[in-house]
């Protein structure tokens, strides 16, 4: 049932900052994505290198919109250069851990 | 010597085309053939061959006729080679005479010793083998990140069309209950965008407002991270289900003041925990609905028994027996400030804000495994949502109501106070230090000095007032404790 709209009581939604609610994945993938690539470029470890350029992918599907893209593509680049890297300096493939 | 060149050259011819033709060895004529072809093609070169240190060339080619023994040795199928060659072998000293070799024996038989270890296949490391195969785990890596690539689209685009589905089939409704349907708060003025506001790959609000009763009204569609794989993956072990959760701001006039919340038991129990207005209003346990022919499901949470008596009237009754599965909990409060925050020693002096708010939170059908058609069967409950809102601004309290909910909002306050006191005296001597090291500073940065006389006799003064005071209280505290 429709009543008479009382005219334009306007407000911008709402956008609640309360951190409690918030989501840390985007976070602390972000975070240990940065750690894996320096792992993988200090230690020359592949398999780092490979894990963090899926811990940036996961991130940056977590991310909020209000999230910093240059943080994300920052990572990302880390990340990739990472592989990179770890490729160049020692071109046999990965040994399975088995 | 021209005989030891001739022996020479026939070691060497003998090498090389064992090492290319076993098969031709077979046939035993054939290698006298060979023999005497050899003879005819390289005797001119016998000069060239012996440049080379002669010995060396001794060794080797007896190392590799060792090697080419050994290595037929050890072909089951080629047993006749062994007979051949080791005739063949015999074939080529017999011609020579022994004296002529006295002095090459040792070499023969340092070579012999050596020769006794075995052949090693050297490892070709597996970057330079040229085959895609030795790169397995690394295709692995790569089909696994397209893998994601694909599902964070799929999802994207499945969540996407779910969002507009739900408001394509609410925004009838929406429109005409509310006079602004859609703000992202961008605009100057109060213009419906008619769209909803999509902040995540899973989140989309849409804020309503111009409604008689309320404030406004967000809504929010969270929807499950489809666009995530590693979260597809953790949901096939724990199913959960798409929400919609909406939460309408009351005008402070058209709400009384009550604390009610009804949903799932689970829900509630959690609610209850969690929130800060139910924690402090209702202190029971969540009570079955089932004298007011709720179903077992759901479970209520009251802060008094006349609001569940006023809250719970047939239409509301019929909504939630309805659509029970689709309800996750339904919270009308007169003192909801959100959450509990977590409260550190000395940061909290005053109570948080509340905001008089009606709250509901709703389960999309199909756990996870919706069509956009589901969203239709969402519209009911955002009728029930419109009747709630005209319900809780026609529902008072009667007078003995009142008095209760005014107590029990007084005692939480209260007790609040209690919990801050102490920070709020400290707060308190913090700020009388200030004004008064702030008074010195003035008296101090006055240049003339009579002013400054002046001041600090002002200052004086008021200190011995006071004092004064104090000992007046003092007086009278044990005047009446005696």
């Amino acid at each position: 049932r429709s009543e008479p709209p009382v005219p334009g009581r306007y407000k911008p939604p709402a956008t609640d900052t309360n951190p409690a609610l918030e989501d840390p994945t985007p976070d602390y993938m972000n975070l240990l994505g940065m750690v894996f690539s320096m792992c993988g470029l200090m230690l020359k470890l592949k398999w780092c290198a490979w894990i963090a350029v899926y811990c940036s992918f996961i991130s940056f599907a977590n991310s909020r919109s209000s999230e910093d893209t240059k943080q994300m593509m920052s990572s990302f680049m880390l990340s990739i250069s990472a592989v990179v890297m770890s490729y160049l300096q020692n071109p046999q493939p990965m040994s399975p851990p088995w | 010597m021209k005989n030891l060149y001739i022996f020479i050259a026939v070691l060497f011819i003998q090498w090389s085309f064992s090492l290319a033709k076993y098969d031709e060895f077979e046939d035993g004529d054939d290698i006298m053939e060979y023999d005497d072809n050899d003879f005819a093609e390289f005797e001119d070169v016998n000069e060239d061959v012996v440049t080379e240190s002669p010995q060396r060339i001794i060794t080797t080619e007896d190392d590799e006729e060792e090697a080419t023994v050994e290595l037929e040795g050890q072909d089951e199928n080629q047993e006749d080679f062994d007979d051949t060659d080791t005739q063949e072998g015999d074939t080529e000293s017999e011609p020579y005479d022994d004296e002529e070799f006295e002095g090459y024996e040792e070499k023969p038989d340092a070579s012999h010793s050596k020769n006794k270890d075995p052949i090693t296949i050297v490892n070709v490391p597996a970057h330079l083998q040229n085959s895609w195969e030795s790169y397995y785990m690394e295709i692995l890596m790569v089909t696994g990140l397209l893998a994601y690539i694909m599902n964070y689209i799929i999802g994207k685009n499945k969540n996407n069309r779910l969002a507009h589905a739900w408001f394509n089939t609410h925004r009838e409704l929406l429109e005409s209950n509310f006079a602004l349907v859609g703000d992202d708060g961008t605009n100057k003025e109060a213009t419906s965008t008619g769209k909803l506001n999509q902040e995540n790959e899973h989140i989309y609000n849409l804020w309503c407002s111009g409604r008689v009763c309320c404030e406004g009204m967000l809504i929010q569609l969270k929807f499950l991270k489809r666009q995530d794989l590693l979260n597809v993956l953790a949901r096939m072990m724990r199913p959960a289900s798409d929400q919609v959760q909406i939460k309408v701001t009351m005008n402070d006039e058209d709400m009384d003041t009550y604390v009610f919340a009804v949903g799932t038991r689970k829900a509630l129990v959690r609610l209850q925990k969690e929130m800060q207005d139910l924690s402090e209003f209702c202190s029971d346990k969540p009570k079955s609905g089932a004298k007011y022919g709720l179903p077992d499901s759901l479970a209520i949470l009251s802060e008094m028994g006349e609001v569940t008596e006023g809250m719970m009237d047939a239409k509301m009754i019929h909504f939630l027996t309805h659509y029970a599965d689709k309800i996750e909990s339904v919270q009308f409060s007169d003192q909801f400030s959100g959450p509990k925050l977590m409260q550190e020693e000395g940061q909290l002096t005053k109570l948080p804000e509340t905001k008089k708010t009606l709250l509901f939170t709703f389960n999309v059908p199909g756990s996870g495994n919706t069509s956009p058609k589901d969203m239709e069967s969402l519209l009911p409950l955002m009728s029930m949502v419109i009747y709630s809102i005209d319900k809780a601004k026609k529902f008072r309290l009667n007078r003995e109501g009142k008095q209760k909910a005014d107590k029990n909002r007084a005692r939480v306050e209260e007790n609040f106070l209690k919990l801050t006191h102490v920070q709020r005296q400290e707060a308190a001597q913090s700020r009388r230090e200030e004004k008064k090291r702030a008074e010195k500073e003035r008296i101090m940065n006055e240049e003339d000095p009579e002013k400054q006389r002046r001041l600090e006799e002002a200052a004086l003064r008021r200190e011995q007032k006071k004092l004064e005071k104090k000992q007046m209280k003092m007086k009278q505290i044990k005047v009446k404790a005696m």
